[in-house]
């Protein structure tokens, strides 16, 4: 483990240092984030100039619960990144051949080798939401919560990761997966908001099936009204351990079924 | 030090009719055809041998070399190497080996060459101390100096490849696969290579598989070879037996006095030679003459050839591995 985290700080070392030579790619892709997300926001904000309310929930709850989600997404975006290439490319072209040749763990190898500093602005955007949103609801603020909800943040990121390793292990058998993760993750925009405000097969699914519900929804609803504690907070760390365990078994099974590619 | 015992991998592959119609067609109702890369390959290799392992294009020289390093998992049979099982004990057994695949590169596309060995060095726990003497040795041997603070993509093709073979030696490893290390490389840089592998060979030991298709490497390096095509091992053994034993092709080289001479001279009918038994290339007054040994002797077309025309010089070569090896690919052994 400890060798793990060094590791980890090493490539990151390097991958910052790979940055600063492409700083005006870095640039771009940071202010085009920030861009589409404040978009997005004020799409929000003409919806509830509109409506004072939605399913029970006033404006500046639903802007914490937008901001909130997007933490677990930033944090897994920033270290677990590369996945998405192994459905694209990595297993299709045969380039999964040099994480295996390593004498480490191949999972690791693969996500630790990109750091993806692009996540900052999502992470900055949803600390300023999550910020502004509590700021505006003027509730007490109640600590043990704030705890609980910390807690929460790195198995919520468990869930965006496992769906991640899921869908593209599926590459292994089928040379490339790209597009089922993308789909995949693309259900995440359902976590933004309520789930009291879908349908129940749509609330079935982003609850049980593809629980992005647990990384955002859930949590911060615990945290801004205290009710339902026992399921949002032992569900978000059941959920996510199962599919973390899941996706680990699949990746390995995977790992098995690699076929190289000809050279 | 390396035990292949029956090594199979079997690949299933989708049949598909041509045109989007086939591509519809094989959607909803696919054919599977297994395709047999490698089909029970059995050998050993002690411990500091240079292996020559070779084959055409297709033979499944990669598959195997991909099974021994743990990349694929072998459809059946066994294969050890350091008494472990490469895709058993994947990430202990992998820090005792080193892999260079010619083609692509293990390096960091991104990083300075100094930085890669830098991150391989924590990746294998090497210590401090042997780090820097690895250093110096593979610096000596490959020299890295000129070019180890450039990152890798500005390298070019020689320099990666010594690049990527000294990342491959910085954990010291027992066992060296070398998979077309000399691939796309200009004369003097194979060269270089040559002497790399055979200094890395000598002074540490190494075992080293090398699978390539430039039989000069095999000639400088390797006493053995295994070859292997469609899957299946066709020779094994020294290379020295390989030419006495289909070494039948020899080469007679001679100027001759006029260009015209050559007119005179009708080998295939003279010794009733088929077609694949004689070539003959004339090139002014410097004439080749490639024939099959079993046939008609050295002298007898030594002898042949004095009595038709004046020769200026002349001289016999040795069989030639190239041309030993061109044969068995085309007719097999």
């Amino acid at each position: 483990m400890k060798r793990a985290f060094r590791l980890h700080r090493i490539f990151i070392a390097q991958y910052l240092k790979k940055l600063m030579e492409y700083k005006v790619d870095f640039i771009v892709g940071a202010v085009g984030f920030l861009l589409s997300q404040a978009l997005e926001i004020l799409f929000i904000g003409i919806i509830f100039s509109q409506i004072p309310d939605l399913a029970g929930w006033t404006f500046n709850e639903i802007l914490f619960i937008y901001g909130f989600s997007l933490i677990p997404k930033a944090i897994d975006h920033m270290f677990f990144d590369n996945l998405w290439m192994v459905g694209y490319h990595i297993v299709r072209k045969g380039e999964f051949d040099k994480y295996l040749t390593r004498p480490i763990n191949s999972l690791f190898y693969v996500t630790v080798e990109k750091f993806q500093i692009d996540a900052f602005g999502e992470l900055i955007m949803g600390i300023i939401l999550i910020t502004y949103s509590l700021i505006q609801i003027g509730a007490d603020i109640v600590w043990y919560r704030v705890l609980v909800l910390l807690l929460l943040v790195p198995f919520a990121v468990l869930i965006y990761t496992a769906i991640k390793i899921i869908t593209s292990a599926i590459s292994f058998w089928t040379k490339q997966s790209g597009h089922i993760t993308h789909m995949f993750y693309m259900s995440s925009d359902f976590s933004k908001y309520p789930v009291t405000i879908y349908n129940n097969f749509i609330k079935v699914v982003i609850t049980f099936i593809i629980p992005f519900a647990f990384t955002a929804y859930y949590p911060a609803s615990y945290f801004l009204r205290g009710e339902n504690g026992l399921f949002c907070v032992l569900g978000t760390i059941l959920i996510s351990s199962l599919l973390f365990v899941v996706s680990i078994l699949v990746w390995n099974r995977g790992v098995k079924k690699y076929e190289s590619a000809g050279s | 030090m390396i035990y292949i015992d029956n090594l199979r991998k079997e690949f299933k592959k989708t049949v598909k009719e041509p045109g989007i119609k086939g591509s519809v067609k094989s959607l909803f109702n696919p054919k599977k055809e297994i395709v047999k890369a490698v089909d029970g390959i059995s050998f050993d290799v002690p411990k500091g041998e240079i292996l020559g392992f070779i084959g055409p294009n297709g033979a499944g020289k990669s598959t195997v070399i991909k099974m021994l390093t743990g990349i694929l998992t072998p459809t059946d049979g066994k294969c050890e190497i350091n008494g472990q099982i490469p895709y058993e004990n994947r990430k202990k057994y992998v820090k005792e080996i080193g892999v260079v695949f010619g083609q692509r590169t293990q390096l960091w596309w991104d990083l300075a060459l100094r930085e890669t060995y830098a991150v391989l060095k924590e990746i294998y726990e090497v210590p401090d101390k042997e780090y820097h003497e690895r250093m110096e040795f593979l610096n000596e041997v490959l020299d890295l100096d000129s070019f180890i603070t450039s990152p890798v993509r500005t390298l070019s093709l020689g320099q990666r490849m010594r690049a990527d073979i000294a990342a491959s030696m910085l954990h010291n490893p027992k066992v060296l696969f070398l998979d077309e290390p000399t691939i796309g490389l200009d004369v003097v840089v194979k060269d270089n290579i040559r002497k790399a592998i055979q200094k890395i060979n000598a002074e540490q030991g190494t075992t080293v598989i090398l699978t390539t298709h430039d039989l000069s490497d095999i000639e400088l390096l390797c006493k053995r070879i295994v070859m292997i095509d469609k899957g299946k091992l066709v020779y094994d053994g020294q290379i020295n037996n390989l030419k006495h034993k289909f070494g039948q092709m020899r080469e007679l080289a001679f100027e001759m006095k006029d260009e015209g001479d050559i007119s005179a001279l009708d080998y295939a009918s003279a010794f009733n030679f088929d077609e694949d038994d004689l070539s003959v290339k004339c090139k002014g007054v410097q004439v080749t003459v490639r024939f099959n040994s079993h046939k008609a002797s050295v002298q007898d077309i030594l002898k042949y050839t004095l009595g038709k025309i004046d020769v200026r010089d002349i001289n016999v070569k040795d069989a030639d591995i190239e041309e030993i090896i061109r044969r068995i690919y085309k007719d097999g052994v």
